[in-house]
């Protein structure tokens, strides 16, 4: 409701630049402390630490096997840290009372039962956090999905399938959205929609973490930026701060991945 | 009846994996017993215990096989196809979610089990009947052939959930499954000499004689049930601790 309701002034593309005045005050929503995690011999993700504000969308991102979708892992409770931890709202993931109606995240773009309608999948995870139907109606119109909600995921386009992981994550009306490249297979008007979805729900209030490679979509939706390389945070700051010598994001980026303009 | 439950049963009733592992289950089954009742000579049916071995105790045998593929599928399914991670999300409390697995299988393997029982009885009943051969099975035989591929079905579910959470990857899951039923305990009780006295206190033996089957060489049905109980407990807990401490990828 808030998404939609409370922030329409966000809703063209100008004012998604300047960040909207916050109605609450600033809090750590995740604090990740000196996290380590390695599979083996593999140290996939190397004594990182960072925290994000409340009304914030932090775009994380980072080459292939930089560690993205590992630190997002430990960060939900999937994977336990080697070292250190990941924190949030002060807790860990496994520890939340009803961590699903706080936060909402997508991992995967295809984890679905292929022979399981959008709607059901929906529903087995509501009956499981105790929501109530009618918000399975809502998300499912929210991601304009509710016309095609009958039908067997396997018969689903890629983009239509990113669009229910969506719909899973908004089920809890969470205050924080995990997203690992959500925007992956969305066509332009999808990525659009997607845009400003984020901006409208941090608009509200709300944390948005968004890991992605498409920087220039990224850089009109985020206000942070979190890069991470070979396991290391490399770079932490405000957009605007990394972009005010009129570089773009993607050139600030390959400047710190590949070195190769210095 | 908890949330985590409901949501268990929710996902066995909203796809067909279910529906045709029952029906799977049933073909077999009436393939098997009519085979047997009309093919095997009549003097291998001249004794109630040998009809039961022969015949009617292959609707528990294949429950028993069937609820532990079910159970083994409802969490190798998921891992398979990534709803796991939505699954955790949700719950992120493991030990849980994989005991609802656990109730959620036993019930829906208790409904196998009974239509496993009934059909062989009925279907064998009828093939016997059709040859002019005496049934020599009571009524009480019959209620525990019934029950106990019930009961047989219902701990086998819990066993496969816990096979499920080791194994994780559901091919060898489902595989070895039934490599144990066709040929490790078959191997074992009957043919290796020297390991029949521990071979029927393996876990299918164990579910064979829970309805009544082999008396002169499996356990006693009350007893088979209790040992049956304890693997399926073991290997539900099992199943437990490892899932709440392996990382998902
Ligand atoms: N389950 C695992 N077992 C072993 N190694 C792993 C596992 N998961 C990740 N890794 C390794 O950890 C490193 C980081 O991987 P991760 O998936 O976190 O990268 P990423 O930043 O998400 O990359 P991408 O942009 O390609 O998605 C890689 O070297 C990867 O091979
Ligand atoms: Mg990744």
């Amino acid at each position: 409701m808030s998404a939609d309701g409370g922030a329409e002034s966000l809703l063209d593309e100008d004012s998604a630049r300047t960040p909207a005045p916050r109605a609450l005050p600033r809090q750590a929503v995740v604090t990740v402390e000196r996290l380590t995690k390695r599979y083996g011999e593999i140290v996939a993700v190397d004594d990182i630490s960072f925290s994000l504000e409340a009304g914030t969308v932090t775009g994380f991102l980072g080459p292939n096997g930089a560690g993205k979708s590992t630190t997002l892992r430990v960060l939900l409770g999937l994977a336990e840290p080697t070292k250190g931890e990941a924190l949030v709202f002060n807790q860990r993931y496994r520890e939340l009372e009803q961590p699903f109606r706080r936060i909402g995240a997508v991992l995967e773009s295809n984890d679905f039962d292929p022979g399981r309608s959008g709607r059901d999948h929906l529903r087995a995870l509501a009956i499981a956090a105790e929501i109530p139907r009618s918000r399975v109606e809502e998300v499912l119109e929210l991601v304009e999905l509710a016309g095609d909600a009958h039908r067997k995921v396997r018969t689903y386009s890629l983009g239509m399938r990113q669009r229910l992981g969506l719909a899973a994550a908004l089920l809890g009306d969470p205050e924080l959205l995990v997203l690992d490249e959500p925007a992956n297979g969305l066509d332009p008007v999808g990525v659009h929609w997607l845009r400003r979805f984020l901006r409208d729900f941090a608009g509200a209030g709300r944390t948005v973490l968004v890991s992605s490679h498409l920087l220039a979509e990224v850089a009109q939706a985020v206000d942070r930026v979190l890069i991470i390389n070979s396991g290391r945070i490399v770079v932490a700051a405000p957009l605007d701060e990394l972009t005010r010598g009129g570089q773009t994001l993607e050139e600030v980026y390959l400047d710190l991945i590949t070195g190769s303009a210095s | 009846m908890s949330a985590a439950l409901r949501a268990e049963l929710f996902k066995q009733r909203s796809t067909r994996a279910s529906l045709g592992l029952f029906a799977t289950m049933i073909v077999l089954i009436l393939f098997v017993v009519l085979l047997h009742g009309l093919g095997v000579d009549a003097g291998n049916f001249d004794t109630a215990s040998k009809q039961i071995s022969v015949l009617f105790g292959w609707g528990e045998f294949l429950a028993a096989l069937f609820a532990g593929l079910l159970g083994a599928m409802s969490i190798t399914g998921e891992i398979r196809h990534g709803t796991i991670r939505p699954t955790l999300l949700v719950n992120p409390r493991r030990q849980k979610v994989v005991l609802a697995k656990v109730w959620a299988s036993m019930l829906i393997a208790i409904g196998f089990g009974l239509a496993a029982g009934a059909v062989a009885a009925g279907v064998g009943t009828v093939a016997l009947e059709s040859r002019g051969i005496d049934v020599l099975v009571g009524a009480g035989d019959y209620a525990l052939l019934i029950l106990g591929s019930a009961a047989a079905a219902a701990l086998w579910a819990a066993i496969g959930v816990g096979i499920g959470s080791l194994v994780r990857n559901q091919v060898p899951a489902l595989v070895g499954i039934v490599v144990w039923f066709l040929f490790v305990e078959n191997l074992l009780v009957g043919d290796l000499a020297g390991v029949g006295e521990l071979g029927r206190l393996l876990p299918a033996a164990a579910g064979k004689a829970i309805s009544g089957q082999d008396p002169e060489t499996l356990l006693a049905p009350g007893f088979a049930l209790a040992l049956l109980a304890l693997y399926a407990v073991v290997a539900a807990l099992v199943g437990a601790r490892a899932a709440s401490r392996r990382d998902v990828a």
